[in-house]
């Protein structure tokens, strides 16, 4: 069974032992020739002002935070949809279809509960303000 | 330096003795192919040569059949400066600066006539050729230079490239300004690249 | 005719077959001769562009009338230069281009400064911002000091520019120095010697901020973006 996998490991030592040679050899190879001025940062030619290193805006925190639940509240959804047809069905499938009269709605239900409480805290979010840009 | 006198560049000798093996040799025909059909410009444009830089970089000259389509606004990935168009003493030390901060290998085309000589510019506020501030290696002259001209200068870049050799060891030298004044050139030679001459002479209107 | 249409009534035409002297004048002229009188030295037409000359004392009272009179609204100041003229008896003359949007007119404004005394007149600054770089452009070249700017230096030339006033008939047209002396200063010159990086940073939005954050950035708060 990981005899398929062997291809991969091959990539992957080639990709590994590649990666190592073109670093050693420019190492060995390359002659620096480091200048003061060469080392500085670059800003269109004049000499660069103040740090790089800013603080920055919380709202890019917020956005990674709320993509991140509402995320994984879509992934909780696909394999629920995947059987689907399993839970809206009392009884278990027939030839792949749900027998007449059996029909529940309970996979709906449970996955609609899931949403509601997710999009209460939508909401609080919305009406708090974080959804603002500015 | 190349203009006070005889280079103290140590060059290649041609002595048979110390001739170059044929690995040596063929290394160096690679990495110069590779180099030379590869430039990466850095377009330096100011004014009207811009354009036309621009011109030859589309379609209808294109440069990307030398492998030039590749434009690199930041000098950490170019090959090669084109200055193309005049430069005021306001830019100058931007131009040195950026010069300075484009690594090994590194040429330079001075595109047009403002670029290589000030041009129609023989005044208080243009540089009289950026060869007083950093090392030219293909002056392009024309006001401004057609695409052809522009992409025979390239040619003639091209053609440098190739003639380089990697024992030869003062090729791929910083230059070194000095300190104080910041030229790289003695002051006697920036200020004969800069006299007037031709019809200039006459056109002096400074004693009025 | 103070809107500037046309006689028909309709868009603005330019007018064609303009007379060297003989076209009528702007009637702000005649307004400022009745309201300031010996002040206004001069009045002339030339090519249909109204030109007035002020002695320079006034020229800030005058302007600063030009623009706040409601029937004057000359809100808009496009140039502000200067003219050094071959003949060296003739003084340097300012001069300020006005218009007039509200009611299409141009005016050109100039007076004369006498070359023996140092070249002063008063800055415009406070009537029109655009004065700010347009007054540092003519000191730049002519070396006209405005009184009242609040940022005199220079803006074309490099700041420490020593050459002189470049546009003046007594400058050379190569410079004064050797190619290799201007070579050297201007490689030496520093334009960002003269703001720290807070103050770039903060001097762009300060106006729009509300006080109490001004208040906590003059306290030493550094800002998040």
């Amino acid at each position: 069974m990981f005899r398929a996998y062997f291809p991969v490991l091959m990539l992957f030592g080639f990709v590994a032992v590649n990666a190592a040679a073109i670093i050693v050899i420019s190492a060995l190879t390359i002659r620096a020739r480091p200048t003061p001025v060469k080392q500085q940062a670059y800003e269109s030619g004049v000499p660069a002002l103040g740090d790089a290193r800013e603080r920055f805006s919380i709202r890019f925190y917020l956005v990674a935070i709320l993509f991140i639940i509402f995320d994984i509240e879509t992934v909780f959804m696909i394999p629920w949809a995947v059987y689907y047809k399993q839970l809206s069905c009392f009884v278990p499938l027939v030839n792949n279809a749900c027998p007449v009269g059996n029909i529940s709605f309970f996979g709906l239900g449970e996955m609609l509960v899931f949403m509601i409480i997710l999009f209460v805290g939508f909401v609080y979010v919305w009406k708090k303000g974080a959804l603002q840009w500015d | 330096m190349g203009l006070s006198g005889p280079t103290e560049r140590r060059t290649v000798s041609y002595a048979p003795e110390s001739q170059e093996g044929w690995v040596a040799t063929r290394l160096d025909f690679l990495v110069n192919w590779a180099r030379a059909n590869s430039l990466w410009p850095m377009p330096f444009g100011t004014a009207c040569c811009a354009i036309e830089f621009m011109a030859t970089a589309a379609s209808d000259f294109d440069l990307a059949r030398f492998g030039m389509e590749r434009m690199s606004y930041s000098p950490r990935q170019a090959d090669v400066l084109i200055c193309a168009g005049r430069v005021p003493f306001k830019l100058a030390p931007i131009i040195r600066r950026i010069w300075q901060q484009m690594p090994q290998p590194k040429w330079c085309i001075s595109m047009g006539a403002c670029a290589s000589t000030g041009g129609m510019f023989d005044n208080y506020a243009v540089v009289q050729g950026i060869d007083t501030i950093i090392p030219v290696d293909v002056y392009v002259p024309g006001c401004p230079p057609r695409p052809e001209g522009l992409l025979y200068g390239i040619r003639m870049l091209q053609e440098k490239v190739k003639n380089e050799r990697a024992a030869d060891k003062g090729t791929r030298d910083e230059m070194e300004p000095d300190p104080t004044s910041q030229l790289y050139i003695p002051p006697s030679v920036i200020d004969e690249l800069g006299e007037p001459f031709g019809n200039s002479v006459n056109q002096t209107r400074s004693g009025l | 005719m103070r809107t500037g249409a046309s006689a028909s009534g309709g868009e603005p035409t330019t007018q064609k077959n303009i007379s060297h002297r003989g076209e009528p004048a702007n009637p702000s002229a005649q307004a400022l001769q009745q309201k300031f009188g010996g002040s206004i030295k001069r009045v002339e037409v030339i090519w249909g562009e109204t030109v007035v000359y002020v002695d320079p004392s006034s020229v800030h009272d005058v302007i600063r009338w030009l623009k706040d009179d409601p029937s004057q609204r000359y809100d808009f100041l496009s140039d502000v230069t200067a003219v050094e003229y071959r003949d060296p008896e003739v003084p340097i003359e300012v001069v300020w281009h006005l218009r007039s949007l509200p009611f299409r007119q141009f005016l050109r404004v100039k007076s004369q400064l006498a070359k023996g005394k140092p070249l002063e007149i008063d800055s415009l600054y406070d009537i029109y911002r655009s004065a700010d770089w347009l007054e540092r452009e003519c000191y730049d070249m002519f070396g006209i000091r405005f009184r009242g700017h609040p940022d005199l230096r220079r803006i074309l030339m490099w700041e420490s520019y020593r050459e002189g006033f470049p546009l003046r008939k007594d400058f050379p047209l190569r410079g004064r120095f050797s190619r290799s002396e201007q070579l050297r200063q201007a490689l030496a010159q520093n334009p960002e010697a003269r703001y720290s990086m807070e103050e770039l940073s903060i001097a762009d939005a300060y106006a729009e901020l509300p006080q109490e954050m001004r208040d906590r950035l003059s306290k030493g708060e550094r800002t998040g973006e």
